[in-house]
């Protein structure tokens, strides 16, 4: 039981990065982006290249795809997205999709369907008051860690990150206060692009690199998105923790395959009976 | 040559009739369908199911398939009664489609898992021939696409298609005009689901064999890419956009005779990645499609 939830918690933690992601785009884009799962695929893959056929240390190649995939996903938006900023949000969620199964088929045409691993050397587990934690565990609690506490700086005491907030929550004022919506967009894409290329690595040290490793992850990184209140980064952060340890301590009672229905089912009953999410403001519709 | 020309004319109608349901959901109601390729599992192994284990014939498992996808696309549809919101709606139904291929691979009970069912009755398939067979097929493909354009267009033109394409352009205004949103929206995607579900069916009947792997993104892609270079809510642009997205698919089988190191999954990526790419395209450089929308109109002289 202890163990479940523990595990759980590890889950959530993963969770956490894309989820984070998926709210920031939808708070600045204002359209559910569908690609995100494809998106930590090719930057699962993208460092596999490195950590494995080039021999780069998993940190170093992680920290190069980062930054690189940051990079790409603003060319990405600026041949996709950008010429359809003006329409509704389904186009751009049906754009979303296409783009999502282009990159993950970019993925399977390079690597085929075989699951792979990256080169890391095994390590006995530790244990903790009858819970065992090894050592990719350990590293996804930190990293996400860190990338959380470096987000929560970004977003409340950095210039760049205000202005994100900003024009997520009112493009039109921030528009008036001289916040220039495309550089937002562009640092958006960019800061995106990190969180999943990490988000990526530790879902693939997790489980193992195949192509739909990171749309397995969508349904959850949605739920804890709208758990958390759609566009609210503290929300995303404690939403994904939930629906980690929620569907981890289900498998308990339902089979393990259908874990993914746990965030279906969290989504339906939101929707049902708190549309705003845990932190969001109730939308009213003008 | 002529046997495979035919095959792939009855390929085309029953992908033609799945592309008119995601375009009546879609194009014509405004609500967006990622879960298609689940609900067509889901019609497909009703459809066999009811014949394999439920002793139905052809024409009851049909229609005992359109009732069940359709009763899912409703319950769908209701999960978001309180947000009228596309975004959650669209997550939910691919949530949703996931969840129902995740039943069909795992349910080894029933669905006999990844081995698929084997043995999927046709329609008259005792009586007529078996040289005669695909004849016959084409022509009942034919058809029950023809039925079902003939049916989406009375619907378009009736009071009901009215409140369809309202909601599609503005639910706030259908509303303020007295108009029960939630309950139109069901019907919408019901009525879609029903068509899904005839699709499903008649996939079944066509390849007599079915497993998982028949029903994967490529589903989604391909209908999405039909009802966009169709034009969104244009019939027969839809089925034409169909047409041409089926024979540039099944055409794409001759680029291994090109490339011959590709193996299977590549050429299948390779597939993917072209609709993919052509949809974005499509949706920035055309995004209305080829044909256009019915509309009522009238002459002024």
């Amino acid at each position: 039981m202890l163990q479940t939830a523990f595990n759980g918690l590890i889950t959530g933690i993963i969770v956490t990065l894309p989820a984070l992601s998926v709210t920031l785009l939808f708070g600045v884009l204002k359209f559910p982006n569908f690609a995100v799962g494809a998106m930590m695929t090719l930057a699962a893959y993208m460092v596999f290249a490195l950590n494995v056929q080039l021999g780069w240390p998993l940190t170093i190649a992680t920290a190069a795809v980062a930054v690189a995939f940051g990079g790409l996903l603003i060319v990405i938006d600026y041949l996709t997205f950008r010429p359809l900023r003006q329409r509704d949000s389904i186009t751009l969620m049906v754009a979303s999709l296409g783009l999502g199964f282009v990159l993950e088929n970019i993925a399977r045409l390079a690597y085929g369907n075989t699951a792979r691993s990256f080169a890391i050397e095994l390590a006995r587990p530790f244990r903790f008051l009858d819970i065992r934690m090894n050592r990719e565990q350990m590293i996804t609690v930190v990293v996400s860690t860190l990338a959380m506490l470096a987000m929560y700086f970004l977003l409340t005491r950095m210039p760049i990150g205000r202005a994100m907030r900003a024009v997520s929550d009112n493009p039109a004022l921030a528009l008036v206060r001289g916040i220039e919506s495309p550089r937002i967009i562009r640092w958006t894409w960019f800061i995106a692009g990190m969180l999943l290329a990490v988000g990526g690595v530790l879902i693939g040290m997790d489980r193992a690199l195949e192509p739909p490793m990171g749309s397995s992850y969508l349904i959850a990184a949605f739920a804890a998105a709208i758990l958390g209140g759609l566009g609210s980064p503290l929300g995303a952060f404690v939403g994904a923790l939930i629906i980690g340890i929620v569907s981890e301590l289900a498998t308990l009672v339902i089979p393990p395959n259908y874990r993914i229905g746990i965030p279906l089912c969290v989504i339906a009953l939101i929707l049902i009976f708190r549309p705003q999410g845990l932190f969001g403001q109730p939308y009213i519709r003008k | 040559m002529i046997s495979f020309l035919i095959l792939m004319a009855t390929v085309v109608c029953f992908s033609a009739i799945l592309a008119l349901a995601l375009n009546f959901q879609w194009g014509l109601g405004g609500m967006v369908n990622f879960g298609l390729a689940g609900l067509y599992a889901l019609g497909a192994y009703s459809c066999a199911l009811l014949m394999l284990k439920g002793g139905a014939n052809t024409f009851f498992a049909t229609l005992g398939a359109m009732a069940i996808v359709a009763a899912a696309c409703g319950i769908i549809a209701l999960v978001t009664l309180r947000v009228a919101e596309e975004d959650y709606f669209a997550i939910v139904t691919l949530g949703a489609g996931e969840m129902l291929r995740l039943a069909v691979l795992n349910e080894d009970w029933l669905t006999k898992g990844a081995l698929g069912l084997t043995g999927v009755p046709r329609p008259l398939g005792e009586i007529i021939a078996p040289e005669h067979y695909q004849y016959f097929q084409l022509g009942l493909a034919l058809g029950v696409l023809l039925g079902t354009v003939w049916f989406l267009n009375v619907i378009a033109r009736s009071p009901f298609g009215r409140i369809v394409r309202a909601l599609r352009e503005d639910d706030v205004v259908a509303a303020t005009l007295g108009k029960h949103v939630l309950w139109a929206r069901v019907r919408i995607f019901a009525i879609g689901g029903a068509i899904i579900g005839l699709a499903g069916s008649f996939h079944a009947f066509y390849y007599q064999y079915i497993d998982p792997t028949q029903f994967s993104n490529i589903v989604i892609a391909y209908a999405f890419m039909a009802v966009i270079a169709g034009g969104r809510g244009a019939h027969y642009g839809t089925i034409a956009g169909a047409a041409i997205v089926m024979v540039l698919l099944e055409g794409s089988r001759f680029i291994k005779d090109l490339i011959p190191m590709l193996d299977s999954d590549q050429l299948a990526a390779i597939r993917i990645i072209i609709i993919g790419v052509g949809l974005i395209l499509l949706l920035i450089f055309r995004p209305q499609g080829f044909a256009r929308e019915y509309r009522l109109q009238v002459e002024i002289r």
